[in-house]
């Protein structure tokens, strides 16, 4: 059938050789789409962590330059790529890109481009919004929901900048490319928890069925979309590994520099930032997927998705269920395990909350219902993941 | 007893009136140990938010100032955050300006430390914080965003369908029938995912708004006037008027937080003032007494009638000021003689645009003369404003006493009503509010007047806005309390 060839024409030498010369190298737009997705993730952790150590917020906060770093530069990086493939002499260049409006480039450029703008236009909304109904007490307000689209729309385009990349190469430069995949993916997943951490970040509904909902919807969609565009056999695990030394990074380094309250009233004296408490276990979680993807290779997605979805939660509950106890015991808190940080905001009599799990669903059948639901989202979860994994294999531009 | 209780008009205005009647600023003149400073505060429009604080040095070589907020609950008020250090003011070595953030609404204690050549010293002032407003978005801005929004889902409507249309392709493959169909159904999907997003965030937009608003935005207290005439007709019959407060939702969701509960102020648990309008022409400072149901009564003094605005200031148990506002017809009063700390005066019908008053004739045959410099009055601008107290020989006074234990008060009202502030020497701070914030900081707590006052008493105060002003300024000689009227024009 003639719709099946999606190649009109053979391609021309000068093609074929920036083909060659592109399997061969990681493009400086790659390294500066994982240091802007770095920059914003850094960022958004440290935002959280100024908000209940320092809590002052203005837009001219370290934390929120940080953020917006990420933008500027995928904004500026981006903005480069297109205008340079565009009106470049050689027609080779743009006959490995997309075309939007007139202009040519990789397609992630232009979807990076598209969050760093819209991540731009939350700044004058948020400051709007900070004036008419005052500054800032929750974390998802109209303008916070533009800039944390823009964020994940930024991260999407810088994976699609790489595995554009690396669908077109080989050997050594492919391995780096999929290494600077996983790392996206993980600071993607990075930025995913934290936007859940209201439930995902409390250990203390760790025995309640919305924390095992939020996980998994939102942690098999990342790990089995990014493993399957990645093709290697252990990309979940290593994903999740790197998410978790991450965090675990973030949460012994933070606390390291001196900070003060300065909101009141300070029922917790601050001397130092406080971390964001201890990552989420998904690692576990992570290999059943990466073992059901590998052992049922020859099965349909769709049972791929019921047998990995059900071993996940399984796996997860398992491992989160008796860990809890651990957590909620006078052992975890130290500086490894972070239960015995709080915000300044938190009265010392209130700080056995933390140590106290809490039902969330109010009666048995809620829970029960509630831990169904949780296993149909992960099953949903891992067979988008899936999809979104294998259109992201085909992506060449 | 025959009770006539809602047969007379009864009339409670809009809920959404501001507590201290359009001046939400602070005023406070006080000490902090060897320095006399006079500190303004501009409490934030919407809570959370800044608060503008500025310090003017009256007395004192002062170094360096700071400042931190203590939000009182009456419970367990937490620490205060790390000061703020106020800025020193280029054109004027006794001006510091700085700010401090506010994050919940109630009562809060502004801190202000104090070092110079003569050591340290501290003062609290009183800050009541409330939201009062949210703000319409800029045309400009508004236009702004609108373009945006439109680029961006332009936008991510294109890259889809091209992300579908080319992503897969080879190089220098061009898109198939079928990849252009592709192309198509993607960029039909996302238009319509686009569309639903915003419009569902647009409703999402509007019930955050909504919900914000009525959790957030300040309302008083509706306040229910009513005339009991008891013996009416009779040479003994005599005029109550009632009052009930009511509980509005900014209140009744707080009562968990802090304490609702009234504290006297000057020994009263509520100043009630009232203004016959739309003239001013008549003003009465009465003290009513709460009953066992919670209402108030006060037997009216000799009144002619027509239309009262009324204004009643009370305190809450965390140091809370509000002032409650209705309006009442009024029949003619037969009344009876002021008594106690109550107190009136009658006074020209008030005529915007009129001739500035500064002299005014007291009853006692004195007078009393408002020591204005001689600039105009502008809006936003704190300064003092002086009352010189003289007999009927023209001579200054030796022997005003005090009245509610300060040397004077002063009612400040706007034409059209929009401002009534009740400011004592030592500022707009009620005196109860006071009182809990330098008992927390440790201070001394007697700021009444007891020792024998001068002739001239002063009020520092900043008109909110400009307009025509009607200043009733009242002091206390040979047991009776006398009222001076002046008028006043205030520019922008």
């Amino acid at each position: 059938m003639a719709e099946n060839v999606r190649i009109a024409f053979p391609p021309t030498t000068a093609v074929a050789e920036l083909s060659f010369t592109r399997a061969r190298t990681v493009p400086w737009y790659v390294w500066s789409s994982a240091l802007a997705v770095t920059s914003t993730t850094v960022g958004l952790y440290w935002d959280i962590s100024w908000h209940i150590g320092v809590g002052r917020d203005t837009f001219w906060t370290p934390a929120h330059l940080a953020i917006q770093f990420g933008a500027v530069l995928t904004g500026f990086c981006c903005a480069y790529l297109i205008l340079h493939t565009t009106f470049a002499p050689e027609a080779a260049a743009r006959e490995h890109s997309v075309r939007i409006w007139g202009f040519h480039g990789p397609l992630g450029a232009f979807i990076a481009a598209w969050g760093g703008f819209c991540m731009l236009t939350s700044a004058p909304f948020d400051n709007w919004w900070h004036n008419s109904f005052g500054l800032d007490v929750t974390i998802l307000s109209p303008p916070h929901v533009v800039l944390i689209l823009g964020i994940f729309v930024m991260g999407l385009g810088g994976l699609i900048l790489t595995t554009s990349r690396m669908n077109l190469s080989t050997g050594e430069n492919r391995d780096k490319l999929n290494w600077l995949l996983l790392y996206n993916g993980s600071l993607l997943l990075c930025l995913l928890l934290m936007l859940g951490y209201e439930y995902i970040g409390d250990q203390t509904l760790m025995h309640s069925a919305i924390y095992y909902r939020v996980l998994g919807m939102i942690v098999p969609v990342l790990l089995v979309g990014i493993g399957r565009a990645s093709g290697s056999r252990w990309a979940a695990t290593t994903l999740a590994a790197i998410y978790t030394f991450l965090w675990l990074a973030g949460n012994w380094i933070v606390p390291l520099f001196p900070a003060r309250a300065k909101l009141g009233p300070v029922f917790t004296p601050i001397t130092h930032m406080v971390p964001l408490g201890f990552p989420v276990l998904i690692l576990p979680g992570a290999m059943v997927l990466d073992v059901v993807l590998n052992r049922f290779a020859s099965r349909s997605d769709a049972q791929k998705a019921l047998v990995g979805g059900a071993g996940f939660m399984a796996v997860s509950l398992a491992v989160n269920w008796p860990f809890v106890y651990f957590m909620m015991s006078s052992h975890a808190r130290n500086w490894i395990f972070a239960m015995n940080q709080f915000s300044y905001s938190t009265p010392p009599s209130q700080y056995h909350q933390a140590w106290t799990l809490t039902a969330y669903e109010q009666t048995r059948v809620e829970f029960w219902v509630g831990m169904l639901i949780a296993l149909a989202a992960t099953m949903l979860s891992m067979r988008v993941g899936m999809l979104w994994g294998d259109w992201m294999r085909r992506i060449c531009r | 007893m025959r009770t006539y209780g809602l047969a007379i008009l009864l009339l409670t205005l809009s809920s959404s009136v501001y507590a201290h009647v359009g001046s939400p600023e602070v005023y406070f003149e006080g000490d902090a140990g060897p320095y006399r400073l006079l500190v303004k505060v501009s409490p934030p429009a919407m809570v959370p938010g800044i608060a503008q604080v500025q310090v003017r040095v009256t007395s004192g070589a002062v170094g360096s100032i700071s400042a931190a907020p203590v939000y009182l609950n009456g419970k367990d008020q937490g620490l205060p955050p790390a000061a703020d250090s106020l800025q020193l003011s280029a054109a004027d070595p006794q001006w510091f300006t700085g700010k401090v953030w506010m994050m919940e609404s109630g009562s809060w204690e502004v801190r202000v430390e104090v070092a110079g050549t003569q050591g340290t010293g501290k003062l609290a002032v009183p800050v009541p914080v409330f939201a009062r407003r949210t703000l319409p978005m800029e045309k400009a801005l508004g236009a702004l965003l609108f373009g945006l929004m439109l680029f961006l889902s332009i936008g991510i409507v294109s890259i889809v369908g091209t992300a579908a249309r080319e992503g897969g392709l080879q190089a220098a493959a061009t898109p198939s029938p079928r990849d252009r169909r592709l192309g198509r159904i993607a960029m039909v999907f996302a238009t319509v995912l686009v569309a639903s997003i915003l419009a569902l965030g647009n409703w999402w937009w509007n019930a955050q708004a909504a919900d914000l608003k009525q959790r957030v935005l300040y309302s008083t207290p509706p306040l229910h006037a009513s005339l009991n005439r008891m013996d009416a007709g009779t040479e003994h019959g005599a005029d109550q008027l009632a009052l009930r407060i009511d509980e509005d939702f900014w209140h009744k969701t707080r009562k968990n937080q802090w304490s609702m509960s009234l504290i006297p102020d000057h020994g009263h648990l509520m100043h009630l003032f009232l203004l016959r309008v739309p003239a001013i022409d008549r003003f009465y400072h009465l003290h009513p007494e709460q009953t066992s149901d919670g209402s108030f009564t006060v037997m009216l003094p000799a009144m002619p009638g027509g239309k009262y605005r009324i204004f009643a200031d009370i305190v809450r148990g965390t140091g809370f000021p509000e002032t409650l506002v209705s309006e009442i017809d009024l029949p003619n009063v037969k009344g009876e003689p002021f008594s106690g700390d109550d107190s009136g005066v009658a006074a020209p019908a008030f005529e915007s645009l009129g001739t500035p008053v500064n002299v005014a004739q007291l009853c006692d045959g004195g007078r009393m003369i408002w020591e204005q410099d001689t600039g105009e009055l502008k809006a936003g601008q704190v300064s003092w404003f002086r009352f010189r107290v003289e007999d009927a020989e023209n001579r200054p006074v030796n022997d005003l006493e005090p009245y509610m234990g300060m040397a004077g008060h002063a009612e400040f009202v706007r034409s059209d009503l929009s401002v009534f502030a009740h400011v004592h020497p030592a500022g707009s701070v009620p005196m109860a509010s006071l009182m809990i914030v330098q008992q927390d900081l440790g201070l001394p707590m007697d700021h009444s007047s007891t020792r024998s006052l001068p002739a001239e008493v002063s009020f520092p105060y900043g008109f909110p806005q400009p307009g025509e002003y009607r200043l009733f300024v009242q002091v206390k000689r040979h047991g009776h309390v006398e009222t001076g009227v002046f008028d006043a024009h205030v520019r922008n």
